[in-house]
């Protein structure tokens, strides 16, 4: 597959950078009526927003130490619940204090929450105990807070949705490799299309620059310093959910103090080093074994649970450029010190390019707020005076209500398709996947975010080659829909199945991502599952792993095309370059 | 309780060693935790698929490049041919025939249209992919996709084409397995109304690749009868677990083991052995309520290895071995249980207890621990089952051995 560059597109802002905070600028921007394209260079959520505990704040955790942060979180925590109930569990969550713990910590802890707006409750041991049978029987007592679970992915499809029905684009798989300027203006933004192999120019007023922990890269393109701590946290995944709520440890934030249960999982997090780079995306088995290890002082089960998984995220946090005095945050490496709040960066006045604007910092809870003070900051120099309108509208999807997480179970009941389970850990049905793929789906990864296929105890060991097989139905069939049944003309070629992207290969690269983040954790009934999931794979089926064919490599390597020697193109094809073990497979008709 | 031997452990290697045993007059026990591999496997007999990754073309005589103490130098040649023409006996009397060559491995179609490389497969598995073939799924049925199948088949020369097959209206036209759809199939009037769509789907391709559905309380007769009714060959492919294939098979040997008088006990999962000096002398199993000592003069373990439950993987690298806390080499840390890749070798695969020619378990120095347990099967070290492709092949070869050794063991 050549290089080459298709015809431009124009808009008045591009928005660099696929997690909630681009997602929230760019629906921020659709709902005050400005055009918008956002770019990201793998599917959304894929960074920080999909590599994270899944916590909606309620912002206690920081009411001790940073009560910018935690007046941010609980505001937000209510709005998210208004205009996105479908993506939050309403599940609340407990502050528990352990023998040992510092009870004047406990006295600060309350006194921040108040504070900081945060309303708590102190619960006794035997109350804390009613509410969580399997906290362990020394807990002294514990504090009731308005914590939450909330799905990623779920908020940003909505936002993405809404922002698209009101105009907006989202191109992903379209990484930034440059940006054109004409003096102290950036004119277009250069995207590379990896799927089709090409570049193309955005041709735009404004860049928001919302890439999160890469935002600094982002900021090399378009040459402006932007400093970003890469800020580890590792997690780990329990088979089972243990707690009803979130489970936190009253005391200053630290390795392994927090239990979020998320649909059939639990998660346990977390930790925080300042790594080099935000792709350091390693689960070390030492950092996993603290987690286990500290979250089972509160929650003794999981000491002998089923670990499905570790994972790592990286905190996008903020280090402002020589900031007066001090000696600037993280010194000692741990990066819990750099405060969770965020920062507009106006480009114009910091470093003299006139159309950039740069958010950095923050947390999921507080995406929308982040997304209204930058566009606030844009519109104003646009001259847009259509008020911030994302904390009253509510998203596509709001009027089901709380995500109840028995909701999958109760809509497989209603519809009696227990049969037509293609994942039976996670209740994704055929329907689900038809319908993904039939809106355009290739990818297992995708259908993984899209519907937590493969996320259960037994790690993909059936839903991986359904869905393979589903896709194979679904090539040379761009529109989807109908399942391949030859019945009536048996003798017709299986469309153009030969230019389609190979399943198996999709199916491959799927099991490897899957496998890296299940190495750290192997052991016990887990150790069990992976050799039968290797005895379906490579022993049933005789999968090699040889069968990644040319055309799906190509869009893991760097485009060979003039210019490509371009120091200010590396940073683009390190982008383009996987570093999630994903690639893009070509699109039908592409 | 008391029994003469008791085998533990109800996969490839303890089904067959416990018949062979009772075939040689033992009195059997036999005692599982549940089901094993039959249930998991591809429904064939592998005895040696690839050698360093390369797929292998005669088995017996690749078994010459396989490491030093690998199961298969342990117990000769000999051992393997015997437990191979045995297992070609018992099926074919079982009306479970099985088609292939010792000498020479074959292709064994699978759901993903590769042709995994198998020594002996079921006669529903063994036609030849030849000409025009059609490769049909029955409507509704979700562990099957023909296009999957078919686009690998064609990548492989074979000129496949995918269809779907509707099924005749049954009990179950919502949602099913492949267990109920192989049990509807077993029905001979299920058939009759089944055979026109299918042979529609066909459209007079020359053979045709189906799920391994054809039926699993009827041995091999359903396959015959809708292959006669459709007028086509039909091959199954291997699918995901579980096996129906590997079902027929489990009930083949549970008749014979019953019909041998051997007594069975499911769901009680041996936990550990009293011993004597260097014998042990009973076994310990978890019974619904209590704990159960069965006195024994002989154990064989077919307990498996960490896929099989034989092997506990713990946390901090070590492995230990279930039943009799027999000595498994671990790794450092358990990062040393796993490859890189999935798709790769993975360490703690071909972990296992470590034996002398005779199958007793050795300690560092190659000495006999016990003097009356013998393992068998996946148990054992220096093999990898599914890497390899021989894990029907050593449980057949090790059962042909312990059913030698202990046959000419005078009863005490």
């Amino acid at each position: 597959m050549t290089g080459g560059v298709r015809p431009p597109l124009e808009t008045d802002v591009v928005v660099v950078g696929g997690g909630v905070t681009g997602v929230a600028v760019l629906r921020d921007l659709a709902l005050r009526g400005v055009h918008a394209i956002l770019v990201e260079r793998f599917d959304l959520g894929t960074g920080t927003s999909g590599r994270w505990h899944g916590l909606l704040h309620s912002g206690a955790r920081y009411a001790v130490r940073d009560q910018e942060s935690a007046r941010e979180c609980i505001e937000e925590n209510t709005t998210l619940r208004r205009i996105a109930p479908h993506t939050i569990e309403d599940i609340g969550g407990l502050f528990v204090l352990l023998p040992g713990d510092d009870e004047a910590y406990a006295a600060q802890f309350v006194e921040g929450c108040k504070a900081s707006g945060i309303p708590t409750e102190e619960l006794s041991a035997a109350a804390a105990h009613r509410r969580e049978p399997l906290l362990a029987p020394d807990v002294k007592l514990a504090f009731s807070v308005p914590d939450g679970g909330i799905d990623s992915w779920s908020l940003l499809r909505s936002m993405a949705a809404d922002a698209e029905a009101r105009g907006c684009r989202v191109l992903v798989r379209h990484p930034i490799v440059g940006v054109e300027r004409a003096g102290d203006r950036i004119t277009a933004v250069r995207v590379h299309d990896a799927v089709a192999g090409q570049d193309r120019l955005i041709g735009c007023q404004w860049v928001v620059n919302a890439a999160g922990a890469w935002a600094g890269e982002v900021g090399r393109l378009a040459g402006v310093p932007i400093t970003m701590i890469a800020g580890k946290g590792v997690m780990v995944v329990m088979a089972s959910r243990y707690v009803r709520g979130v489970v936190n440890a009253c005391r200053k934030p630290a390795d392994g103090d927090i239990i979020v249960p998320q649909h059939e999982v639990a998660i346990l997090g977390t930790t925080s080093e300042q790594v080099p780079s935000p792709d350091d995306i390693s689960t070390p088995l030492a950092d996993v074994d603290r987690m286990i290890d500290m979250c089972a002082q509160m929650v003794p089960a999981i000491a002998s649970g089923r670990v499905l998984r570790a994972f790592a995220g990286s905190r996008p946090l903020y280090k402002p450029e020589a900031p007066a005095g001090g000696d600037g945050p993280a010194a000692a490496g741990d990066t819990r010190e750099v405060s969770r709040t965020f920062t507009v960066l106006d480009h114009a006045s910091r470093d003299g390019l006139d159309n950039m604007f740069s958010i950095v910092g923050g947390k999921l809870t507080t995406c929308r707020q982040m997304a209204e003070a930058v566009v606030d900051r844009l519109a104003e120099r646009m001259g847009v005076t259509e008020p911030c309108r994302t904390a009253t509208e509510v998203l596509p999807g709001a009027d089901h209500g709380h995500h109840e997480v028995a909701a999958p179970l109760a809509t497989v009941e209603r519809d009696q398709a227990y049969g037509e389970l293609i994942c039976e850990c996670e209740l994704v049905t055929r329907g689900q996947v038809r319908e993904a793929v039939a809106s355009g789906l290739t990818e297992l990864e995708d259908l993984r975010r899209r519907l937590r296929l493969g996320y259960g105890p037994c790690q993909a060991a059936f839903c991986a080659w359904r869905a393979a097989g589903m896709l194979a139905e679904g090539s040379g069939k761009p529109q989807g829909g109908a399942p391949v049944d030859r019945e009536a003309q048996p003798n017709q070629p299986d469309g153009d199945g030969a230019r389609a992207p190979d399943p198996v290969a999709g199916l491959e690269r799927f099991l490897e991502e899957r496998w890296r983040g299940q190495r750290s954790t192997i052991w016990g009934d887990q150790a069990r599952q992976a050799l039968l999931n290797h005895a379906i794979y490579r022993g049933i089926f005789d999968l090699q792993g040889d069968g990644v064919p040319d055309e799906a490599a190509a869009v893991n390597e760097p485009p060979t095309e003039p210019g490509a020697g371009d120091p200010t193109r590396r940073v683009g094809r390190e982008l383009v370059g996987d570093t999630e073990g994903r690639a893009s497979s070509r699109a039908d008709g592409a | 309780m008391r029994a003469d031997v008791v085998v533990v452990g109800a996969g490839p290697a303890g089904l067959a060693s416990a018949t062979r045993l009772a075939e040689a007059g033992r009195q059997v026990l036999l005692l599982a935790r549940g089901n094993g591999f039959t249930h998991w496997g591809a429904g064939s007999v592998d005895v040696l698929g690839r050698v360093g990754g390369e797929p292998v073309e005669r088995p017996l005589e690749a078994i010459d490049r396989l490491p030093e103490g690998h199961p298969y130098h342990l117990v000769g040649q000999a051992a393997v041919r015997d437990g191979l023409d045995w297992f070609t006996r018992f099926t074919a009397e079982a009306g479970l025939g099985h088609r292939g060559d010792p000498e020479r491995n074959r292709g064994q179609v699978t759901a993903f249209g590769t042709l995994r490389p198998t020594c002996l497969v079921p006669e529903p598995a063994a036609g030849e992919l030849q000409g025009r073939v059609a490769v049909v799924n029955f409507a509704g049925f979700r562990d099957f996709s023909p296009a999957l199948c078919a686009q690998r088949l064609r990548r492989s020369g074979i000129d496949a084409t995918p269809a779907t097959a509707p099924l005749p209206a049954w009990d179950h036209d919502r949602y099913f397995t492949g267990v109920e759809l192989a049990r509807a199939i077993d029905d001979a009037g299920f058939r009759r109304r089944l055979a026109p769509g299918l042979a529609r789907a066909v459209a007079g391709a020359e053979v045709a690749v189906v799920p391994a559905v054809l039926g699993v309380e009827r041995g091999h007769e359903p396959w015959a009868d809708l292959q006669s009714l459709v007028g086509t060959p039909l091959v199954e492919a291997a699918t995901a677990p579980p096996s129906i294939p590997g079902l027929r098979l489990f009930a083949a040997y549970r008749a014979r083991l019953e019909r041998l008088g051997v007594r069975w006990q499911f769901g009680f999962p041996a936990v550990g052995v009293e011993r004597d000096g260097d014998r042990v002398t009973a076994v310990r199993s978890e019974g619904a309520s209590r704990v159960l000592a069965t006195r024994c003069q002989e154990l064989v373990l077919a307990t498996g290895g960490v896929a099989g439950n034989g092997i506990e993987a713990n946390r901090d690298g070590t492995l230990t071995e279930r039943v009799a806390g027999l000595p498994v080499d671990g790794f450092p840390d358990r990062l040393g249980f796993l490859g890189d890749r999935f798709l790769g070798d993975q360490p703690m695969a071909a972990a296992g207890v470590r034996v002398d020619a005779d199958l007793r378990p050795v300690d560092a120095s190659g000495e006999p621990l016990v003097a009356n347990v013998r393992c068998v099967g996946g148990l054992l070290a220096g093999h990898d089952p599914t890497v390899e492709g021989s894990r029907e092949g050593v449980a057949l070869a090790t059962a042909a051995r312990v059913a030698a050794l202990l046959a000419a063991t005078p009863v005490r």
